[in-house]
């Protein structure tokens, strides 16, 4: 029988080559790469995004599934907008920065914190300027969000919180991962009194972020159907693993959601919360943050996962710098790669290479200025 | 000035310690034998606030943990603001300021060296209080008069990535050389939109206080960007 | 005399309708070609302004700061200060002997040439204004876009610019002046060596940085002198550190006395007519595997004579945040120095402050401290009157005549102005939501 070479090998073989020579270049030249790579994997089909100053590699040989990217904007905690002009001309700008995108993504991932004190006239106001997008959105709840009214409003403007949906292969799970034990009760709190407690990140009267027994059902429960190896992508709002604890960079029972994941082959988390650059790889789980368009947060004082390379420290002059959106280019392997779109800088792009080689390959590039 | 009252300080003290609460005898007294049907209520030691418990409450940590929370709640309710040095430290952990009591007894015969254990506890309760309150005016919007409803702590969760150790320093969105309360009222006036705090404004005292509080132990290096 | 005064009249109210420029100077002066005062002229109003400046005074900035603003090759000294000043005004040094750095950087006109964009050989119009010489020694980086590390880089692109001063090359340039006994004997004097391009361009640095005019009303101000400077522009002093939100990019200091950051924002001025996406391509296509002065005059190239000079500072570093970014220019002087920005396009200052006001034009690369101020036609006026008494003391009467110029244009017109936007009723980026639907 003669020796099949598995397409799995090939395709990393060839792409690692791509990558290698692409290392290679300097970063003024992003859009000639032929001459350095020579071969069939770039013939058959590297295209470079002229808007993005990235590559989106696009229909590959074996595998049944082709590449596709979505955005995201996230974290925008608006308030009404005759309270704050700056929050909500930034979500506008999120807005155009997407639909300029050319060619479209397949969806736009809002990744939570949409309302700032989940007050209904902010949400609203959210859900107005969203309607902009020219691509089909896909909403995620975040605890601010949350926390005023336990997700009535959301649910009325949005619908259901948690769940999944299929598209070109991949399964995709969306959680609402920051519920929290009740801490209000006892302290007698109004609900505006729980949603500041909430709102504070600093705030250490709330409970940590969990997903929650019942939640951890259904996710089980959804997963049933779908096989080790179909990627698996979930978008949550808490990081799914443990960060930073006084920060609710958090979530409790992070430990028992990795284990329902971890039977599938690749599994990528995309989640809000951070404002900022994060990169994390648990066994077979690939985590990534996702940027605020509202302000950034500093990176914590101490478990900060070592895969991140920190963004530029922002400058407090700029109220858009260490802010912005990004997309997710989505493999044929299920494997993906995360740009970040940050505002008034070069976009950052951390490729699945990077997280596959547990940092050896590929690695973004280091800032100027970092936290200490 | 806020007053404290000492004995409200010591109940809720040892009322927080909510595992306890269920099985000491110091702190709160269980009227009622648990007894089936009969409610079970539970006294804070200031011999008036109450918490009524089904007589079927599981006796778990948590339980305790909860009762704790809502004797605080009644008392704080009942008596506003006393505690609100304990209140702020709750939700915002503030660093404790440096341990003098070791000073305490070396008198040598001197008068202003001879140092008291009260003496102690003014210095500390003292310093506290300034950054204690530093903390309150920077997680709120209103009080350092942000007209977009922005507090410092937006950006600076427990004052993280402020670096005052690193004052004075030239600071580039100003221009030129600047001293930590320049660049706070920076912030106020940009980031937070709100009109600049006078020097010996007590807001931006309490700030300064705050913020090199939550630094204490970085070695002090100024200049650094 | 009445005759040319109701003509030079006349001129000005047809340049204010139309927003060309206007001279600004005195109606009797011998004008040279391309609009500039002759240069004999300009020699002597000069020599008026700068007696002693052979001598090479040291400016009042820090000392540690004015000795690292010195090449090492390229010390000053008399005999390289009097070789520049000669080579600044030579017309020789172009390829049809029009043009000198003294046409577009002319003594009677602020060192600039109160044009949009300036004017070289043949009349051909270039894309971007140019910056006043005074002071420009203090820059880190010169050109709009900053594509000359040094003064000595600087002086020399011009010469061999196409539209400029026409030269093929640096040789021809040399060439140009080489067959002088004069220059020949200056050459020596200065650097011990015959007539050639990169001397050229060191001698007319040398020169360049006895052109210190540091000397204001705002100085005297923050020196001590509670006098020197009106109420109104003491309260723009405040607004400028404060509301305004000027001091973050134009910063002044004894280190810095310019007030500019050196760095390059994109504060939406060249927005307002492109895509950038298509042009940024475009570039990177013509400045493909072009290195060091290569690319220098590349840019160069493209940067007077194409779209191409929309994308500012991209064109040198090729980052995405540089796309249509542009060097903070300095406050220095800055009333007798209009049309304002890298296009000229704004005319007055209060026209400048009009498009800060409303938080510029926004666009995917706006810079994000770029952002409406909600300043009330008060605190403008505060902070333009703040901004003529930065002007050395030397030219109070050019300034004032600007002034009043300015005031006139002003009150018929505010072309940038936008109410809504800056008291931020709309937002920008919800304007241009709005625009795209």
């Amino acid at each position: 029988m003669a020796r099949r070479i598995d397409p799995e090998t090939r395709y990393y073989a060839e792409r690692d080559e791509l990558f290698r020579a692409l290392r290679h270049l300097d970063r003024r030249d992003f859009f000639k790469v032929a001459a350095a790579a020579a071969g069939a994997a770039l013939a058959s089909g590297v295209r470079f995004h002229p808007t993005s100053f990235s590559i989106v590699r696009v229909a590959d040989a074996a595998p049944a599934r082709e590449a596709f990217s979505f955005a995201y904007i996230s974290d925008s905690h608006l308030y009404n907008r005759t309270v704050n002009d700056r929050f909500v001309n930034s979500l506008m700008r999120a807005v155009d920065d997407v639909n300029r995108l050319d060619p479209q993504p397949d969806f736009v991932l809002y990744g939570g914190d949409l309302a700032q004190l989940g007050q209904p006239e902010e949400l609203e106001l959210g859900a107005q300027i969203l309607r902009s997008l020219k691509a089909p959105v896909r909403m995620m709840v975040g605890e601010h969000d949350w926390f005023l009214d336990l997700g009535e409003k959301w649910r009325s403007l949005f619908g259901q919180e948690t769940y999944s949906f299929d598209h070109k292969g991949v399964h995709f799970v969306v959680l609402q991962s920051v519920n929290e034990k009740d801490f209000w009760t006892a302290r007698r709190m109004t609900p505006m009194e729980r949603m500041k407690t909430v709102a504070g990140l600093d705030n250490a009267v709330q409970s940590r972020f969990e997903v929650g027994e019942p939640q951890r059902e259904w996710l089980e429960r959804d997963l049933q159907a779908v096989s080790n190896d179909t990627p698996v992508i979930v978008f949550s709002h808490s990081p799914l693993y443990h960060y930073y604890e006084p920060w609710n960079f958090w979530t409790v029972d992070a430990p028992e959601v990795q284990a329902i994941l971890k039977r599938f082959r690749h599994v990528t988390v995309i989640h809000g919360h951070t404002h900022q650059l994060v990169t994390n790889r648990i066994g077979n789980i690939f985590f990534h943050g996702m940027l605020s368009t509202a302000w950034p947060w500093p990176y914590a004082p101490e478990g900060m996962p070592a895969l991140t390379v920190q963004m530029n420290r922002p400058d407090p002059f700029d109220p858009h710098d260490g802010c912005g959106d990004g997309r997710v280019i989505v493999h044929p392997d299920g494997l993906v790669d995360k740009i970040y779109d940050l505002w008034n800088r070069n976009p950052v792009q951390v490729r699945s290479t990077y997280l596959a080689s547990n940092g050896r390959q590929d690695r973004p590039p280091a800032p100027n200025l970092q936290s200490f | 000035m806020r007053k404290t009252i000492a004995v409200g300080v010591t109940c809720i003290a040892v009322g927080a310690l909510g595992a306890a609460l269920l099985g000491s005898r110091a702190t709160a007294v269980g009227t009622g034998s648990g007894a089936a049907g009969k409610p079970l209520e539970v006294l804070l030691c200031d011999g008036q606030t109450k918490v009524q418990l089904a007589a079927d409450t599981p006796r778990t940590p948590e339980e305790g943990r909860k009762v704790a929370d809502e004797l605080m709640a009644k008392w704080r309710a009942n008596n506003p603001g006393t505690d609100w040095i304990d209140e702020e430290q709750e939700k915002h952990g503030i660093v404790p300021p440096a341990d003098n009591s070791d000073l305490v007894g070396h008198a040598a015969g001197q008068v202003y060296g001879r140092i008291a254990p009260a003496d102690v506890v003014v210095w500390q309760r003292e310093t506290l209080a300034m950054v204690t309150r530093g903390s309150e005016v920077f997680h709120s919007g209103d009080q350092l008069g942000s007209t977009i409803g922005v507090s410092c702590d937006m950006c600076h969760p427990n004052a993280a990535n402020t670096h005052p150790e690193t004052y004075p320093k030239y600071q580039v969105q100003l221009g030129r050389t600047a001293l930590l309360r320049d660049m706070i009222n920076w912030c106020i006036e940009h980031p937070v939109r709100g009109p600049k705090l006078a020097d010996d404004d007590p807001r931006m005292r309490a700030l300064e206080a705050y913020i090199l509080a939550q630094r204490k132990g970085t070695p002090l290096n100024y200049g650094r960007r | 005399m009445a005759q040319k005064r109701d003509l030079r009249t006349a001129v000005l109210l047809a340049v204010g309708l139309a927003g060309l420029p206007a001279t600004g100077r005195a109606a009797d002066a011998p004008q040279g070609p391309h609009g500039a005062m002759a240069m004999a002229e300009q020699r002597a109003r000069l020599a008026a302004l700068l007696p002693a400046s052979d001598a090479a005074p040291a400016p009042p900035i820090d000392p540690v700061v004015w000795a690292a603003l010195v090449p090492k090759d390229n010390a000053t000294t008399p005999a390289r200060i009097a070789l520049g000043r000669a080579l600044y005004f030579d017309t020789r040094l172009s390829r049809d002997g029009t043009v000198a750095c003294a046409t577009c950087h002319d003594v009677s006109r602020g060192f600039t040439d109160r044009r949009n964009v300036s004017e070289g050989i043949e009349d051909e119009l270039g894309h971007r204004n140019a910056p006043t010489t005074l002071n420009a020694l203090f820059f880190q980086t010169l050109f709009l876009d900053g594509r000359a590390p040094s003064l000595e880089e600087q002086a020399k692109l011009p010469i061999v610019n196409p539209i400029e001063m026409g030269q093929p090359d640096g040789a021809a340039a040399a060439q140009a002046i080489a067959g002088d006994p004069e220059y020949q004997k200056m050459f020596q004097a200065a650097y011990g060596r015959p007539p050639g391009y990169d001397d050229i361009g060191r001698a007319i640095a040398a020169f360049e940085r006895t052109l210190v005019f540091l000397d204001s009303p705002f100085d005297r101000f923050l020196a001590g002198d509670q006098q020197a400077i009106s109420a109104n522009a003491k309260q723009g002093w405040v607004l400028f550190n404060g509301k305004a939100r000027c001091v973050s990019c134009h910063q002044l200091n004894a280190a810095n006395p310019l007030g500019s950051d050196n760095r390059f924002h994109n504060i939406g001025v060249a927005a307002r007519h492109q895509d950038f996406e298509k042009l940024a391509s475009q570039a990177l296509g013509a400045l493909e595997g072009k290195e060091g002065p290569g690319a220098r005059e590349a840019i160069d190239r493209l940067a007077l004579q194409t779209d191409l000079s929309e994308l500012g500072r991209f064109m040198v570093t090729r980052n995405r945040a540089d796309i249509g970014a542009f060097k903070t220019l300095q406050l220095r002087n800055v009333g007798i120095t209009p049309p304002y920005m890298h296009d000229g396009s704004m005319q007055t200052l209060w026209d400048v402050m009009d498009h800060y006001n409303k938080g510029g034009e926004p666009n995917p690369y706006l810079d994000g401290g770029i952002e409406p101020l909600a300043l009330s036609e008060q605190e403008i006026d505060q902070l333009v009157e703040l901004m003529f008494t930065m002007t050395d003391r030397r030219f109070a009467d050019d300034n004032a005549r600007e002034m009043t110029r300015q005031r006139e244009l002003a009150a018929r017109q505010r072309p940038f102005r936008d109410t809504a936007l800056a008291m931020r009723n709309v937002f920008p980026f919800e304007e241009r939501l709005q625009k795209e639907k």
